[in-house]
């Protein structure tokens, strides 16, 4: 590292960037999650199921945000562990109304848990319990139960319902999200 | 400190940075990829030597492949142009390689109609690449979008993917058509090339859409603005043409072609005149306007105009040599073209065409400069002079010494192939060069480095020195290669030697003096020819050495192989039975055919591989049959089989053929049908036979199945009437069989009931060819006088239909099914009587000699002598000629 970087570094001038994986079952909203959190001139008009993985860019309080949107489908779902190693952050995206599939959703999590590449890391851990506005969601709280999040303890996580369509609790989630990072970071 | 390196193998003096680069290192450097941030200039140079490790061909394992691939997905991430377009590159490279290669689809799906233009084409090329059949539903959107891009390049990139998608699933592609015919519109030239072409590909199988699009461009209603896209309808058109046949004179798509000669384009413009020239049954007036063309060209300052122009007259000079005499004058002025292909073309072309009196003059010319140019020119050159020699005779001195300077020129197997080929044709052809002929080959054997030429000439040697007027002189050649040369070169001239010691009576008792030398020699296959043939000429029994020397074994070696395989596979008491085994197929006629047509063509120069294509099918056709119990089970193995023969006009509903296929004592007919209604199911097909009286029907084997499209086969079991005159006669034949209405996409019957159906066929002909074998004999006047001890024949019959000898000994052949010995079949000119003579094997092994003489008055006379081991055969073909 050159004096110019470690410089900038200290006087926290540094441009700051984080690379953040984000999963969950399919039609859970991940796309349309990150769709939102893009700067207004990049979003797209339509959300399509994703296949394989889409990479974004987006930006929060002065922090670059590198997003991998990984398909969701089930036959994809063993390609999210090629892109563990490098993540400093994972935003889990849960169906709040699919209240069958939870348990699948769990299964999941405590595959990605369990996993050499995530187990013993300190990686923030941010679930949207997204699709509130639907009539038969489950509140944040019962769906953090039904995931058995209080078991969590070796990693920070912050669970927050969300609406992907209006923006609703995003930002509060992201908001959390980007201070542990930055905490992680230095 | 990839640098450093990089920078000291540069001073090494390696031009190729890259030439030393280790897989496993480079796969180590690519775990580069997985850092943040990325270095898009690291990256894309690792990227770069893992390119050039694949392009050098160096293999990756599915694991390796894999985790490189991941890796390179991780580049996504970054904004740099250069590196981006590398990582397209690299998941094209990889995508075969590489495991779960679909995770890059919404990616790239996301870059193809994403707002930068400098990827969406390399992104579709990439994602057509990664993408298989079942993953082409979800981007097919996309891709339908891409085809009428505004953006040229995103367009062209979106046809040319879907072109080798077409490979993978033609189907779905099929469903483009309406966006490539609006890309065909395109301003574009290059889109509207590749649009074509994908058109084109779309419809190529069904022959009224090809002719509908050929019209809708030619119309003008669809402009073509790309030279590229006329030059291919061009060749579509002449595709149409060659398919139609004869009968396209007239046609407005002929008118198209012409038209084309007076594009605006040079490339279109050579297009169509190349088109026209190689098209077939042209008319003088047709060809004119294309010759006057490529006429023009030849004067023209461009080299490769000259070059394209020179090279198409010289491919047709053969076969319209009168409407090249035009550009004779043009041809003369490119002799002494500084580009010697050009200069070699203009004279090979004009030796093919020009006059007698200037062959001088050309074969000086071209001597002068023959040793610049490379093999393939010098094959051009040989096969122009082999034309040459053809056409005039008188002047076979000239050309003869000039191809044995060649002869003994430098140069690869193949140029030394085709001159040998052309003085064997020479010789062969022309009477008189074959003592000259004949000493320019023993020179060329004297110092030889291809076994397989000197084998050849050698056997030639053999067939041909005994009969020329001073045999003894080719002895010393011979033996010299005992002396000299490999063992198989020594087997051939034992074998050689020997046929000398058969034939010539006065040279026996020397030949038999070097054949006891050659008992010594180390080699043992050399030794055991040696052994055998001089215990045969020892007994000094013509009549064996006939037998056993000149005409050897008269038997189709596949089947022998296979024959004797068997029996030691099942061993039996009997005795193998020779005669069992059916003769050869004569390939003599054939390899005249063939040596002809290359002639012609001017192409290929070894006949070899030519010859074994009859065998191949004979072979082919009794494997095919021994898998069918009913047919295997009949005794006797396959004795011939008849070419297939149209029971159906060609463009009917069913279209049946029928190939006779000829045991000792059945006839086996096969009839296959190919069924070319979309909307019907055909099962349980048969067909009924009415045959003559004799005729037994012992077995039908029907058809289960036959579906759209597809050809298969019912067989029909006879036994020949023991009366032979009772085997030739028309059956009639008539298609039955039950029709299942389906559907026309997925070919899935409707219902489940069908209805009876049948259609009628013509007659099949049983005539006495089907029955017999050609069989090729070298020496006819003493298998002649051997039958003399056979039952003999004679009859005279008056052939009025027939005006010429020519055409009487063509009819006789053909109706006999037999093959003329010792070049009888030819008619030197200006003769009014000819003698043909025949031989062939009657199936069951019967051995036929045919003699007829022939005389020219008003009609054709002729005195017919078959001489068989069988009364009966004789006595059929006597009664049946006529």
């Amino acid at each position: 590292m050159g004096l110019f970087d470690k410089l900038s570094n200290f006087l926290g001038l540094k441009k700051k960037e984080v690379k953040v994986l984000v999963v969950g079952l399919n039609n859970s909203g991940k796309s349309t999650i990150i769709n939102h959190l893009k700067s207004d001139d990049e979003k797209s008009t339509e959300i399509v199921p994703t296949i394989g993985l889409s990479v974004e860019k987006f930006k929060n309080q002065k922090v670059y945000f590198t997003a991998l949107d990984m398909s969701g489908q089930g036959r994809y779902r063993d390609l999210w562990e090629h892109y563990y190693k490098e993540c400093e952050g994972i935003i889990f995206v849960i169906d709040s109304s699919d209240r069958l599939r939870l348990a699948v959703a769990k299964e999941e999590l405590d595959m990605l848990i369990q996993h050499p590449d995530v187990a013993g890391r300190f990686v923030p851990l941010l679930f949207f319990a997204n699709k509130m506005d639907l009539r038969d969601a489950l509140s944040s709280v019962k769906v953090a139960a039904a995931l058995g999040l209080e078991k969590l303890q070796d990693k920070p996580w912050h669970i927050c319902s969300s609406n992907a369509v209006t923006g609703e609790g995003l930002q509060e989630g992201v908001h959390w999200f980007t201070q542990q990072v930055c905490e992680s970071m230095r | 400190m990839a640098f450093k390196r990089d920078k000291k193998e540069e001073e090494d003096g390696g031009g190729n940075i890259f030439q030393n680069l280790e897989k496993t290192s480079v796969l180590q450097e690519a775990r580069t990829f997985n850092d943040t941030p990325v270095n898009p200039r690291k990256c894309t140079h690792i990227l770069t030597k893992i390119l050039y490790l694949l392009n050098q061909g160096e293999q990756l394992g599915s694991t390796e492949a894999t985790e490189v691939f991941f890796a390179v997905t991780k580049l996504f991430q970054s904004k740099d142009v250069v590196l981006r377009r590398m990582v397209y590159l690299g998941i094209k490279e990889l995508s075969s390689l590489a495991e779960d290669v679909i995770i890059v689809t919404s990616s790239l799906t996301k870059d193809m109609t994403g707002r930068e233009d400098l990827y969406r084409a390399a992104a579709i090329r990439a994602l057509c690449s990664i993408t298989d059949v079942t993953m082409l539903q979800s981007i097919e959107r996309y891709m339908k979008q891409a085809i009428v891009d505004r953006n040229s390049a995103v367009s062209s990139a979106a046809l040319v993917s879907s072109l080798h998608l077409t490979k993978v699933a033609g189907e779905v592609v099929k469903r483009w058509v309406n966006e490539a015919q609006e890309a065909a519109n395109s301003d574009s030239i290059m889109v509207q090339y590749h649009a074509l072409g994908v058109l084109y590909h779309i419809r190529k199988s069904d022959r009224l859409a090809v002719t509908k699009l050929v019209a809708k461009f030619k119309s003008g209603r669809m402009s073509l603005k790309s030279p590229f896209a006329i030059c291919l309808v061009i060749r579509i058109v002449s595709k149409l043409l060659e398919e139609a046949g004869g009968e396209w004179a007239e046609s407005p798509l002929f008118d198209f072609v012409e038209s084309c000669l007076r594009h605006k384009s040079e490339t279109v413009i050579y297009e169509a005149a190349h088109a026209i020239v190689n098209m077939k049954n042209t008319t003088q007036r047709e060809l004119a306007p294309a010759v006057s063309v490529l006429q023009l060209f030849c004067t023209s300052p461009k080299p490769t105009l000259r070059f394209a122009a020179v090279r198409t007259l010289n491919k047709v000079a053969m076969s319209h040599p009168a409407a090249l005499m035009a550009c004779n004058c043009d041809l003369e002025s490119l002799i002494t073209d500084s580009n010697r292909s050009i200069a070699t073309l203009a004279i090979t072309t004009l030796l093919k065409t020009g006059a007698e009196s200037s062959v001088d003059r050309l074969m000086k010319q071209i001597s002068s400069f023959v040793c610049e140019i490379s093999d393939e020119f010098k094959i051009v050159v040989v096969q122009a002079i082999r034309a040459l020699c053809l056409k005039f005779p008188r002047k076979h001195s000239v050309l003869m010494n000039f191809l044995s300077t060649m002869l003994r020129d430098e140069g690869g197997l193949e140029y030394k192939a085709s001159i040998a080929d052309t003085v064997i044709t020479i010789i062969e052809e022309n009477p008189d060069a074959k003592e000259t002929g004949l000493a320019h080959l023993c020179e060329f054997i004297e110092d030889c480095e291809h076994t397989s030429l000197a084998v050849r000439i050698l056997h030639l040697l053999g067939k041909e020195g005994p009969k020329t007027k001073q045999p003894s002189r080719y002895i010393r050649f011979i033996y010299n290669r005992v002396i000299l040369e490999k063992a198989v070169v020594r087997g051939a001239a034992v074998a050689a030697m020997a046929q000398f010691g058969a034939a010539c009576p006065d040279l026996l008792p020397n030949i038999l003096v070097l054949l006891a030398r050659c008992q010594m020699d180390s080699d043992d296959e050399v030794r055991d020819r040696a052994t055998y043939y001089h215990t045969i000429l020892q007994c000094r029994d013509t009549l064996i050495a006939n037998h056993y020397i000149i005409d050897t074994l008269q038997v189709s070696l596949p089947i022998l192989e296979k024959a004797l395989y068997q029996y030691l596979q099942n061993p039996s008491p009997i005795p193998f039975d020779l005669k069992s085994i059916p003769p050869p197929s004569a390939v003599a006629d054939d390899h005249v055919a063939a040596s002809n047509k290359i002639a012609a063509e001017g192409s290929i120069s070894s006949t070899a591989p030519k010859l074994s294509k009859p065998q191949r099918e004979e072979n082919y056709y009794a494997t095919k049959l021994n898998n069918i119990p009913e047919i295997a089970n009949l005794n006797g193995p396959l004795f011939c089989s008849s070419e297939p023969v149209q029971l159906t006009e060609s463009e009917t509903e069913y279209v049946v053929r029928c190939i006779k296929h000829c045991f000792p004592h059945h006839l086996v007919l096969q009839f296959e049908c190919l069924n070319t209604l979309n909307d019907q199911l055909l099962e349980n097909v048969w067909v009924q036979l009415e045959p003559s009286e004799g005729y037994e029907v012992v077995h039908s084997i029907p058809c289960p199945r036959l579906q759209y499209g597809e050809s298969a086969s019912t067989y029909i079991i006879l036994r020949f009437p023991d009366q032979l005159s009772a085997t030739i006669g028309n059956f009639g034949a008539t298609l039955k069989f039950v029709v299942k209405d389906c559907d026309q996409t997925t070919g899935l019957p409707d219902t489940e009931e069908g209805y009876d159906d049948e259609y009628m066929l013509e007659d099949v002909e049983v005539s006495l060819s089907d029955q017999i074998q050609k069989v090729s004999k070298a020496n006819f006047g003493a298998a002649w006088e051997e039958a003399a001890g056979y039952c003999e024949m004679e009859d005279m019959y008056s052939l009025a239909s027939m005006s010429s000898l020519e055409e009487a000994v063509a009819n006789v052949t053909a109706f006999l099914g037999m093959q003329p010995a010792e070049r009888s079949d030819k008619v030197p000119q200006g003769k009014s009587a000819h003698t043909l003579f025949l031989s062939g094997f009657f199936r069951g092994g019967q051995q036929v000699l045919v003699r007829a003489k022939l005389a020219l008055a008003d009609a054709v006379t002729m005195q017919l002598t078959v001489r068989s081991t069988d009364q009966r055969v004789a006595e059929l073909i006597t009664s049946t000629v006529g």
